[in-house]
């Protein structure tokens, strides 16, 4: 199946002008499945963390959002052991209109902003709720023992 | 003979009798000397004034011979008197009769003179008598008068031989007295000229007795025939009312010489015998050959007739004469005049007098003897038929003549049509400017020919529905009978009844013609270049001689000999003039439009042949024909001559007259055709590519205005074409039209080959596509519901087997579902629909936002929104509206950028969301079906504001014909900068106007239908610069399409029988003007220019004006779409601007359908011309193809005369039904 012009198009503009702390490269033998990394956030626990992700645009993509999942192990209330990522454009509030852009500079602005009050990570959350310094601290140590390698 | 001499004859007249014996005794060559003689010798009482007339030539003949023969006789006028009045009562004129009307007696000079002036016409001498015109005219001779009226006769006298006298001659057998006249012993007396009547035969008769006695007639004894005489003798002198033969009023008596009636005659006899006498043809003697001695009523009598035609009946007829005068035309209501019948009645009478008295017809044209023959026999034949009518009481009974079915007609033209392709060609003189196809090269040698085919250095050839006949030179009892010098012959049109003594030569009248080339073939340029091609010049010493002549008759019709007129519908009269224009070298020719005399045009001036400068060409309207004759006839009716109008279309007598689109007259009864009729013109022509629409009688109306000899005569046209195609004799009745038409009519159809295999005309390219339309679920659930029930109507039909009487039913729901395949709401209940369009008017007003929405307009209202929030700095900027008029702003400038769902770019039919969000049209209902379909509320895909389906407008740029999907090449180039570029592109190309059109419209009529969507996806595929026509038989269909064109952006305009004739020709030239300048254009724009010398009005110079003049180019251009209704578009359109055609339904017959593609592709057409024909998938339309196809095959098959009848046609129906519905 021909890739629609939309994808081509946006991965030509990510490929073309990047967005900083931020790369997404397709899969050769699949254009619709993207690398991604994503550079935590200066003044974040994950400062000097490189995450990978990955991305995959489904069929009806930009109808529905693209499916996206943290790689690299993650301390983050938002974000549960298997990657999955609680964010609101990502599932009830997809528009057509936001792009893989949009959607990887929402990420990263949700890692130096971890939403605990709507979380994915219950256990996560609890913590950073009751001892938030305790739980930036974990999530500094994990960023150094997963995302610093 | 049919007079008592004792009561009519007035004492005076015995004093002339006396005179003139004395007179005729003088031994001369006179031919009055064997009468003398007679006079002398025989003074029985019996001697009646028939020896008299037998010998009394008709006096005007007889003075000629004398003057000549023997000039040194002075011959006694009242000798002449005499003679007038022995024979008054035999050429119709009474002497009595007329002294008593006058009212004083006169001298027999006097009554002389009269009687000459008058012809013989009673009517008329006592209208000389009155009006005092006599005592001016000539002297005792009075020549002229008769001359005008007895030129049949004028040669005979002219050739004197001089003939043995008669000798005393012993009277002959008593009994009858012209064989008393006829000296036995030596020669037969012969006669300088033609004597008031003449013997042609005898027959016998069985009358009647109608009274009882004895001795009242025995044989041998002469009988008088005369007419009932309840009739008085003072209407014979004209009386073409009068002498109307009715029922009952056929009477013919026969007195003995006492003036006692006898008896009469047989009805059989009586019925044609009275006609004869009454329109004093005949005249009859009867001796008794047998009767009973005692006589009872009711005895049969035995009669012999002897009969004799009067002198009279060979002067050109009064009746004919008459048909040219006022009075015949003011009674021209009249279905069938009076003289129509009288001709009639007089017809049928001869050809059963010949029959009767057995003369055969001596020479006939070789070529034609055996059609003559049959010619007669059946005029005989339908002359019954014909005599029958009248009599049977409905004299008005003017049923409508059948029609022509179309496999005759096709017969009909066949021969019309046999188009010599080697036919010589004719080459238009320089001034023509426009070059002539071959075939049109050949028409205007054909014309040509036709115009000056005069009758010189071509032999006299007998008119070949004229028959000759030579007197008898034996009588009944083979005594011999005088001869006439000179005239051995007589001559008879057993078709008219019309006798005569001159050779009736056949002549060409005409010269003119019809040109019957089928639509689009270029008549009006064969036309043209004819009348380039012959034309008289206006010669410049002429100048003063004519108009010499013509002062000398100031109130009579002018000659105008370089002028054409032509007659054509009000619609085409500007098309004739710029055609008459463009033909021509500038200068060449003078078009003058002439509406009407009123105008102060006075045209017995203009086109005088003195005036150098008259017109070449004038061109008029029907309408103005018709006014001006009508006028013309009021005038006359009111006013002598005097105050004649000046100067109308009637006062002129044209070069040539042309009518175009003759079918116009095709009613011969109409006062159009009428006035047509009677305007003046050397040179007749008709234009029609229909010379028959559908009865035969349309040709004649068109023969009637040629004058072509004999057919413009209707009764002989109706004996002779009209009878015998309602008897159904359809092969007879066509060929002789054919023959009519044959010489007359040039006829080519675009469907001709040359020898070669060319078409006449090398048209274009035409192709036919059968385009299937898919309806939506919803239409086609309509579709079914409706079919469903049609259906069951026609199988309940079937059942019950009254599927005929049901058929109004059926074909009512047979529209139905065929306006279902065009839209849905076509079917609907009108007042529904009215309903939801008021809910869709009330939605749109809360909405503030209509279906249809201008952006400017939108802008402009934000923008003042904004300006008013602003200059009241009190309140705060409500700044959604400050975001809308950015946004709108926005759509105009980048809906053609790149879609944020597709990101293709420029978006695929921009569309905005209420929110003015904008987005691929699709991508939008796509998101919108999206997130329906996952039960999620629609909302925008930018500000997430809900939407609904209603909720999207499409972004529709207008102008320049851009089809709806935009290439990207016609798309005003996307600027980066808004403003820089409005600068860049302002002067040149305005923002095109853009106009917001709601997807899913609140009202029912504005959504599209399967058809309508596939017409306009159609058009959009079309290469601007090429015009679409599309045609429905439902103008409620156009107006659905025609705002779906709008909404597309689309310029169109539209035609429908709805519109006054001056709208259409309106729409018709927007719709024609191409899209450059043209000439004409030109010369407009020049002539207003004040700077005569300006280049080129497309150049303007610079000037404040510039931006607006380029400005109003986009809008001004011509429309690109004709939405036409297919019967309005029937008729002589020309839409050769547009070369593709839609036909968005189809009809019963293709024929219809054929017609309307061949507006467009015809004559004039350059290029290739697509046709797509809208047929709705699976439907009823697929199956009406079918019927077309049927029916086609049905007429093919059809051979002439085979009309099936009503069963047939109703068999065909049900077929017809069933391929509908099985």
């Amino acid at each position: 199946m021909a890739l629609p012009k939309r994808i081509i198009k946006e991965t030509e503009r990510l490929l073309a002008e990047p967005v900083p702390g931020i790369t997404a490269v397709p899969h050769e033998d699949n254009l619709r499945y993207f690398d991604v990394t994503i550079h935590g956030p200066a003044q974040s626990p994950y400062e000097g963390g490189v995450f990978h992700l990955e991305l995959f645009l489904p069929e009806d993509y930009p109808m529905t959002p693209p499916k996206i999942r943290f790689l690299t192990k993650i301390y983050h209330p938002n974000i549960d052991r298997l990657g999955r990522i609680c964010l609101d454009v990502l599932k009830s509030n997809w528009s057509p209109a936001l792009q893989i852009r949009t959607i990887l500079l929402s990420i990263q602005i949700l890692l130096g902003a971890p939403n605990p009050d709507d979380p994915l990570a219950n256990d996560v959350a609890q913590r950073w709720k009751e001892d938030e310094a305790a739980a930036i601290q974990t999530a500094k140590e994990w960023t150094r023992t997963h995302a610093m390698t | 003979m049919d007079y008592d001499p004792a009561h009519e004859r007035p004492l005076k007249k015995r004093r002339f009798f006396v005179d003139d014996s004395s007179d005729a005794t003088a031994p001369t060559t006179d031919p009055a000397a064997p009468r003398a003689s007679f006079d002398a010798s025989s003074s029985r009482a019996n001697e009646d004034n028939g020896v008299n007339d037998f010998f009394t030539d008709h006096t005007q003949g007889l003075e000629n011979a004398g003057q000549q023969v023997q000039p040194s006789t002075s011959v006694p006028t009242s000798k002449d008197v005499i003679h007038s009045h022995g024979q008054n009562a035999i050429d119709g004129f009474d002497t009595p009769t007329f002294i008593s009307i006058v009212g004083e007696q006169l001298s027999p000079e006097t009554l002389l003179k009269i009687r000459n002036a008058s012809g013989g016409n009673l009517e008329r001498a006592i209208n000389i008598y009155f009006d005092g015109s006599w005592k001016i005219s000539g002297g005792v001779q009075a020549a002229r008068p008769s001359q005008t009226t007895l030129t049949a006769r004028e040669r005979a006298p002219l050739l004197p031989t001089p003939t043995p006298v008669p000798s005393s001659a012993a009277p002959g057998p008593v009994s009858i007295p012209d064989e008393v006249a006829k000296p036995t012993n030596a020669g037969p007396p012969r006669h300088m000229s033609q004597p008031s009547r003449r013997y042609i035969g005898a027959f016998g008769v069985g009358a009647w007795a109608t009274r009882s006695g004895v001795g009242l007639v025995k044989h041998g004894d002469i009988v008088n025939i005369e007419r009932a005489r309840s009739q008085p003798l003072s209407t014979r002198g004209r009386g073409g009312k009068q002498r109307v033969n009715n029922k009952g009023d056929v009477l013919t008596r026969f007195t003995n010489s006492d003036g006692q009636e006898i008896g009469r005659l047989p009805r059989e006899s009586a019925e044609w015998v009275s006609t004869l006498l009454d329109q004093k043809v005949c005249e009859l003697r009867g001796v008794c050959v047998f009767a009973p001695d005692r006589l009872r009523v009711n005895d049969t009598i035995y009669l012999q007739l002897w009969c004799y035609l009067r002198i009279e009946a060979f002067q050109p007829r009064i009746l004919s004469l008459s048909a040219d005068n006022n009075r015949a035309t003011t009674i021209f209501e009249d279905q069938e005049s009076a003289e129509e019948k009288q001709l009639r009645l007089r017809q049928v009478a001869l050809v059963k007098l010949f029959d009767e008295i057995g003369l055969q017809p001596m020479s006939q044209d070789d070529t034609t003897k055996k059609q003559k023959k049959e010619g007669l026999l059946r005029a005989a034949e339908m002359a019954d038929q014909d005599s029958k009518k009248p009599k049977n009481g409905n004299d008005s009974e003017e049923e409508e003549p059948a029609e022509l079915e179309e496999d005759q007609l096709d017969a009909l033209y066949k021969k019309a049509q046999s188009f010599d392709f080697n036919m010589p060609e004719a080459q238009p003189p320089s001034t023509f400017a426009l070059d002539l196809r071959k075939y049109q090269k050949q028409a205007l040698h054909w014309m040509l020919a036709k115009e000056k085919d005069k009758k010189s250095g071509r032999e006299l050839s007998m008119h070949p529905l004229w028959e000759q006949y030579t007197w008898p030179l034996k009588d009944v009892d083979d005594k011999d009978l005088p001869a006439v010098e000179g005239i051995k012959h007589f001559y008879v049109n057993p078709y008219s009844g019309e006798l005569s003594l001159d050779f009736p030569a056949q002549e060409q009248h005409c010269l003119g013609g019809v040109l019957a080339d089928e639509m689009g073939l270029g008549k009006t340029i064969e036309m043209l270049s004819l009348v380039h091609s012959h034309r008289n010049v206006p010669l410049a010493q002429n100048s003063n001689g004519t108009s010499a002549s013509n002062l000398m008759r100031p109130s009579g019709v002018v000659p105008a000999p370089y002028t054409t007129l032509v007659v054509a519908p009000t619609s085409l009269l500007a098309q004739w003039e710029s055609e008459a224009l463009k033909a021509s070298l500038p200068g060449s020719m003078k078009v003058l439009m002439y509406y009407g005399n009123e105008k102060a045009v006075n045209l017995r001036d203009l086109c005088s042949a003195s005036n150098l400068a008259a017109p070449n060409v004038i061109v008029t309207s029907y309408g103005v024909v018709l006014a001006e004759h009508r006028q013309q006839l009021t005038t006359l009716a009111s006013a002598s001559s005097a105050s004649w109008t000046p100067g109308n279309l009637f006062s002129v007598d044209f070069f040539r007259v042309i009518l175009d689109e003759a079918h116009i007259i095709k009613n011969r009864r109409s006062k159009t055709a009428r006035a047509c009729y009677e305007l003046k013109a050397t040179h007749r022509w008709v234009l029609t590519g229909t010379p028959i629409v559908n009865r035969l009688e349309d040709l004649f109306s068109l023969v009637r205005f040629l004058k072509v000899e004999p057919w413009n005569n209707f009764s002989f046209w109706k004996t002779f074409i009209t009878t015998p195609f309602e008897n159904k004799e359809f092969v007879r009745a066509l060929s002789v039209v054919q023959t009519v038409l044959e010489p007359l009519v040039l006829r080519r159809t675009k469907t001709m080959k040359t020898p070669e295999g060319e078409p006449l005309v090398p048209l274009p390219q035409r192709t036919v596509d059968i385009v299937e339309v898919e309806l939506s679920d919803q239409e086609r659930e309509i579709y079914n519901h409706i079919y469903t029930r049609a259906k069951q109507t026609f199988n309940n039909g079937v059942e019950n087997g009254t599927l005929l009487k049901s058929y109004s039913t059926i074909f009512a729901q047979l529209l139905r579902l065929r306006q279902t395949c065009c839209h849905p709401i076509l079917t609907r209940n009108k007042v529904i629909v009215a309903d939801e369009e008021d809910a869709a008017a009330a939605a749109d007003q809360s909405n503030e936002l209509k279906d249809d929405m201008d952006l400017q307009e939108l802008i402009d209202r934000f923008t003042a929104a904004t300006e008013n929030q602003t200059d009241s700095p009190a309140e705060a900027q409500d700044p959604l509206q400050k975001f809308t008029a950015l946004a709108l702003r926005q759509i105009q400038t980048e809906s053609s950028g790149e879609c944020p769902i597709c990101s293709e770019e420029p978006m695929i039919d921009p569309a905005v969301t209420s929110c003015w969000h904008s987005a691929c049209k699709k991508c939008l209902e796509d998101y919108i079906q999206h997130q329906t379909d996952k039960n999620v509320q629609p909302r925008c895909f930018s500000c997430r504001f809900p939407l609904t389906a209603q909720d999207i407008f499409e972004v529709i740029r207008h102008g320049n014909g851009t089809p709806p999907t935009p290439t990207p090449a016609l798309q005003p180039p996307p600027s980066s900068d808004p403003d820089g570029g409005e600068d860049l592109y302002g002067s040149s190309q305005p923002p095109p106007r853009i106009s917001l059109r709601r997807i899913n419209p609140l009202s029912p009529s504005a959504h599209t239908s399967a058809k309508i969507h596939a017409l306009l996806t159609h058009l959009a595929r079309i290469p601007s610069g090429s015009k679409s026509v599309v045609f429905s038989q439902f103008t409620s269909f156009l107006d659905l399409i025609s705002p779906q064109l709008t909404k597309a952006g689309i310029h169109h305009v539209r035609l429908d029988g709805t519109m006054p004739q001056k709208a259409r020709a309106e729409v018709l030239a927007q719709f024609n003007k191409t899209e450059t300048f043209s000439q004409e254009e030109l010369d407009e724009a020049e002539s207003t220019t004040p700077l005569a010398n300006t280049p080129k009005p497309t150049t303007p110079t610079p000037s404040s004006t510039k931006p607006r003049h380029l400005s109003k180019l986009p809008t001004e251009t011509s429309p690109t779409v004709l939405l036409i209704s297919l019967r309005a578009g029937g008729v002589g359109l020309n839409l050769t601007s547009a070369n593709n055609v839609f036909m968005m339904d189809p009809w019963w017959s293709f024929a219809i359908e054929a017609q309307a593609i061949d507006r467009v592709h015809r004559m004039g057409q350059t290029k290739d011309v697509n046709v797509v024909r809208f047929v709705t998938k699976e439907s009823i339309e697929g199956r009406m193809l079918k019927v077309q196809e049927r029916k086609m095959g049905i007429a093919g098959s059809l051979g002439m005369g085979g009309d099936g009848g009503e069963e047939e046609k109703r068999k065909e129906r049900i077929e017809e039904l069933r391929l509908l519905f099985e």
